[in-house]
């Protein structure tokens, strides 16, 4: 009966709610954000990689060098190996149990927008998501991660058709929300300039023979063949394409595939290949950014590699600090949202300059690679996506 | 449809068929000996290969050594498997067993997880990637690799059922589990036994495969196919586990070329619906008198 | 001493001054936790009774929780509770479609076939995009009780609850009347039951269609509780999480189905944040639970209690 009695004493003493700070997340010496990510599941290894070796990389840079504004930042993270009602549950609990300030870096088109309403609705910043759909569009407490999937069409078909002058276009696409986007931004994007897709073959995400998607897509003799797959997958349509002996036909990666795992799964398959860059070589470039990137990671993580996953979350909290510095050491949802809608021309020494309007989108960017002796090499200058 | 691209699908699926009767035959021979299924094979596969290549990235030995390790790893996983955990649960149902290697595949998922990462990694392939040109048709060694790999492993085990004393307690134990017992077969030797044996055959297709679909903590959902090609096959004969693998592979290669794209993912699936409830036994089984 | 009265008023106070009592986010999690009670019991009087383990009920799952979404968004007139037991219905009708040809099979090839069912349905969801808007996922809108919508976590909650409770009450009074007996005779031996006149084939078609109401019913539950539905929500590891349930409660027993839903919900929303432990974890406990506690939670605290 004591045991009993206690034990509900303990219980009502977790359940009352501790003092509530002046702005959530955010106490005279840290503030604290989060996501929902994957961690297990398909996705797992990118999510762990824009988290742990990403976001958190950046912030212990900051904290060394004595935080935001005097605030250090801790991150607090929960798996939700791409189920969407996870997402919605951990995103619960970071806003009303952990009392994060902010969301930053989530993945994937479905955990995202099964939080867009309850974060809108809380007023919780979501932050620099790490998916492409246009959902994300109009709300006013979001700002965009990645270079939108239907900008990065336009870039694509523009250049293409524009500048290369190519006609016939095939796709190879995930069976989902990332591949049925793009699908659509490129029809709607080839109408524009009038044309059509010549041919369009889904595959199941995770499946890796694409033969016969391989096979079909050839009959219909495309100039171009987008790739809107994941690694795996995106390697074995380039594989089965050199088996099969197809070369009248440029293979095109989709930015989210345009990655030095797509390429080291693919080996020499991969030679000759062009795609949409959404960031420069993590491992090569000599931008400052990039370079202070590497450093970063060869101190506190070495054993990791760098690539594009890390140093998109890596990017995500240097503009995440970047608001936060602006705000101020008065820093609340709004103050950050203003001083991150008042970006202009911020030079992160990764990305162009970069000016974030009142569309919320950080990321516009991308320009054309093509794969020569295993790297991929710039083909273009920045693209223009307006 | 070209008469070329036809036959390159084909022999495509042929391959990839083969790889699902390889894990089909380790379905059956645990489900054969012990009356359970296997949920943890297509882990158990993964670990086994994962542990070769890793082997094989620190010790630096030649690409021929990859199969043996994993081999080896593959009879060693399953042999303490066995041992630790399923012998326990011996007196249990079939239902204990499997549900048991239900956790057991949480489990070495996890574990490679940790150790390995869920990053998916290229695997060297024993086969070169130019295909072999006849005519107008082109052929992926590693497709004929993989199906000549195959069939030899399957040759083997049938002269090893066919010929051996092990082979024959095997199929006794199979056929009568009390029987075999009176003729003094050690049942417990030969549950150990198909169980090392399952995880070799598995080891030797994580081998085979992971070249074409990467090695990751994810591989081993593969197993799902073998399920469906053992059932349509006819689940508990062992040439028709191969039967059905190969009909399911050139089936999914196939179909796609001829279906509208959005379904062909069902078609396994439905096959095997369509099997279970038109003719049990699926293609080449006899039909199970007891009840399980 | 506490008689078996007690508990279950107990039980239903807690239950009622819940939302009261605990932060926001804990009566969000007790909505989970209902749902899986609801699932978790429908899988039980379908494995744990006639012995026909399940492999595919987040399939049934989906179908409750999109039938659900789709008539609360096309028709809004219809009334929550209506909404809920179409949805039931409708699952069950699946269920009884998929389940009476394969029901002739062995416990075996059931769960293969069963496997193989939360497979295409999924590719169903996927290829019916016109009505469930596929990969990209649905916005489930806010139920309505009649004019009051369930706007507020606490709302949904309630309804959850009742349902729930509701839902527990039928179940306990069917297995402690005839068809339960008939169930349990049917697990320990079919052809005993058979030969008892049992009508097997009858009883067992009842199970299944009654385990895919139920499960309807709390797919339903799910849709307006977590708001948003994809077909990625509702694949082979969520119904090898149902299986988890019953097994840690204890198979056969709506006590048990109550006890494992509840433990292992909360035991999951815990383990969020070690994501690598958490399917070693999860697997461990299957492991233990089958080697060292066959009967579940429910048969290792009161090993000679009635069912």
């Amino acid at each position: 009966m004591r045991l009993t009695a206690s034990l509900l004493i303990a219980l009502l003493a977790l359940v009352v709610i501790g003092p509530a700070a002046a702005q959530q997340g955010v106490s005279d010496a840290e503030i604290v954000v989060g996501c929902s990510n994957s961690f297990s599941g398909p996705l797992a290894y990118t999510g762990e990689q824009a988290t742990r070796y990403g976001v958190d990389l950046y912030f212990k840079v900051v904290n060394d060098t004595g935080g935001i504004n005097g605030r250090k930042v801790r991150t607090v993270y929960y798996d939700d190996g791409y189920k969407p009602q996870e997402a919605v549950a951990n995103t619960r609990k970071l806003v009303e149990q952990d009392k994060v300030f902010a969301v930053i870096a989530p993945q994937g088109t479905a955990p995202v927008a099964a939080t867009l309403e309850y974060l809108e609705e809380n007023k919780v910043p979501l932050l620099f998501p790490f998916q492409g759909s246009p959902i994300t569009r109009g709300k006013k407490y979001v700002f965009s991660g990645m270079t939108l999937y239907d900008r990065q069409s336009k870039m694509m078909i523009d250049y293409l058709v524009g500048e290369r002058k190519l006609k016939t276009f095939g796709v190879l696409y995930q069976d989902d929300d990332y591949g049925k986007a793009f699908l659509t931004a490129y029809e709607k994007d080839l109408a524009r300039h009038n044309l059509k897709i010549a041919s369009a073959e889904p595959v199941k995400r995770g499946v890796t023979d694409v033969s016969a998607q391989i096979a079909k897509l050839r009959a219909a003799s495309p100039q171009v063949t987008f790739l809107v797959l994941t690694p795996g997958p995106g390697a074995q349509a380039l594989k089965e394409r050199q088996k099969i002996g197809w070369t009248d036909t440029v293979m095109v990666s989709s930015g989210p595939l345009t990655d030095e795992k797509y390429l080291g799964l693919a080996g020499d398959a991969a030679e000759g290949v062009e795609g949409l860059s959404l960031w420069p070589d993590p491992l090569t470039s000599d931008l400052p950014g990039v370079k202070a990137y590497r450093a970063a990671m060869q101190k506190y993580f070495d054993k990791n590699e760098p690539n594009r996953y890390s140093l998109s979350g890596y990017f995500a909290a240097m503009l995440f600090a970047e608001g936060a510095k602006r705000a101020g050491r008065t820093l609340t949802r709004e103050t950050l949202i203003g001083a991150l809608e008042n970006v202009r021309g911020f030079d992160s020494g990764i990305l162009p300059p970069l000016t974030i309007g009142p569309d919320h989108e950080t990321q516009k960017q991308g320009f054309w690679v093509r794969v020569e002796k295993g790297r991929f090499k710039a083909l273009t200058d920045w693209l223009k996506s307006d | 449809m070209s008469a070329a691209t036809i036959i390159h699908v084909v022999v495509s699926g042929l391959a990839t068929g083969a790889i699902y009767a390889l894990m089909a035959l380790s379905l059956v021979i645990i489900y054969n000996a012990t009356r359970t299924l296997n949920f943890a094979q297509g882990e158990m596969l993964m670990m086994s290969t994962f542990v070769a290549w890793a082997a094989q990235r620190a010790l630096g030995l030649p690409l021929a050594f990859t199969l043996v390790v994993a081999v080896f790893a593959g009879g060693v996983i399953a042999w303490v498997v066995e041992r630790a955990i399923i012998r326990r649960a011996i007196a249990g149902t079939h239902w204990d067993v499997l549900i048991i290697t239900v956790g057991l595949s949480l489990i070495l998922r996890a574990i490679a997880g940790l150790v390995w990462t869920h990053d998916e990694f290229p695997f060297p392939s024993f086969f070169p990637s130019a295909p072999i040109i006849f005519g107008p048709v082109r052929v992926a060694p590693v497709s004929l690799g993989i199906l000549g790999g195959s069939l030899a492993l399957m040759m083997a085990l049938w002269a090893l059922f066919r010929f051996t004393r092990l082979g024959r307690a095997m199929r006794a134990v199979a056929q009568n589990q009390r029987a075999a017992r009176l003729m003094g077969i050690s049942v417990e030797r030969v549950y150990s036994t198909s169980w090392v044996l399952a995880g070799v055959v598995g080891a030797v297709a994580g081998v085979l495969v992971a070249p074409v679909v990467f090695l990751s903590s994810k591989m081993g959902l593969i197993v799902i196919n073998g399920f469906t090609a053992a059932v349509i096959g006819g689940f508990g004969s062992m040439p028709g586990a191969v039967i059905g693998g190969m009909f399911l592979g050139v089936l999914e290669n196939l179909a796609p070329l001829y279906l509208p794209s959005g379904i062909r993912y069902s078609v396994p699936f439905v096959v095997l619906v369509a099997v279970l409830v038109v003719r049990p036994a699926g293609l080449v089984g006899r039909v199970e008198q007891r009840k399980m | 001493m506490i008689t078996r009265r007690v508990w279950p008023a107990l039980a239903l106070a807690v239950l009622a001054a819940w939302p009261w009592v605990a932060p926001r986010y804990f009566v969000f999690l007790a909505s989970l936790v209902l749902v899986n009670v609801v699932v978790a019991i429908g899988l039980n009087l379908l494995s744990g009774y006639t012995n026909q383990l399940s492999f595919g009920h987040a399939g049934f799952l989906a179908i409750g929780a999109y039938v659900a979404a789709l008539i609360t968004i096309h028709a809004p007139a219809v009334p929550v509770i209506v909404t809920l037991l179409l949805a039931g219905a409708f699952t069950a009708a699946v269920g009884l479609a998929f389940g009476v040809p394969c029901l002739r099979l062995g416990g075996l090839y059931l769960s293969m076939a069963t496997l193989a069912f939360g497979f295409v349905i999924t590719e169903a969801i996927l290829n019916l995009d016109m009505l469930t808007k596929g990969a990209d996922g649905l916005r489930v809108p806010v139920a309505r009780l009649g004019a009051w919508p369930l706007a507020t976590d606490t709302a949904r909650y309630y309804l959850t609850a009742v349902v729930a409770v509701l839902m527990v009450a039928a179940a306990v009074n069917l297995v402690r009347a005839r068809p339960g007996r008939a169930f349990l005779a049917l697990r320990e031996s079919e052809i005993a039951a058979q030969a008892s006149g049992v009508p097997v084939a009858a009883y067992k078609t009842a199970a299944f269609g009654l385990s895919a109401f139920y499960t309807g019913v709390a797919g339903g539950l799910f849709a307006f509780v977590v708001g948003f539905l994809s077909p990625d929500a509702f694949d082979v590891f969520l119904s090898v999480d149902f299986v988890v349930m019953i097994i840690v409660g204890g198979l056969g027993s709506v006590p048990g189905s109550i006890i494992g839903a509840a433990v292992v919900t909360v035991l999951y929303d815990w383990l969020a944040a070690f994501q690598n432990y958490r399917p070693l974890i999860f697997g461990a406990i299957l492991i233990a639970c089958m080697l060292f506690m066959p009967g579940g939670i429910v048969r290792a605290l009161a090993p000679s209690a009635r069912r």
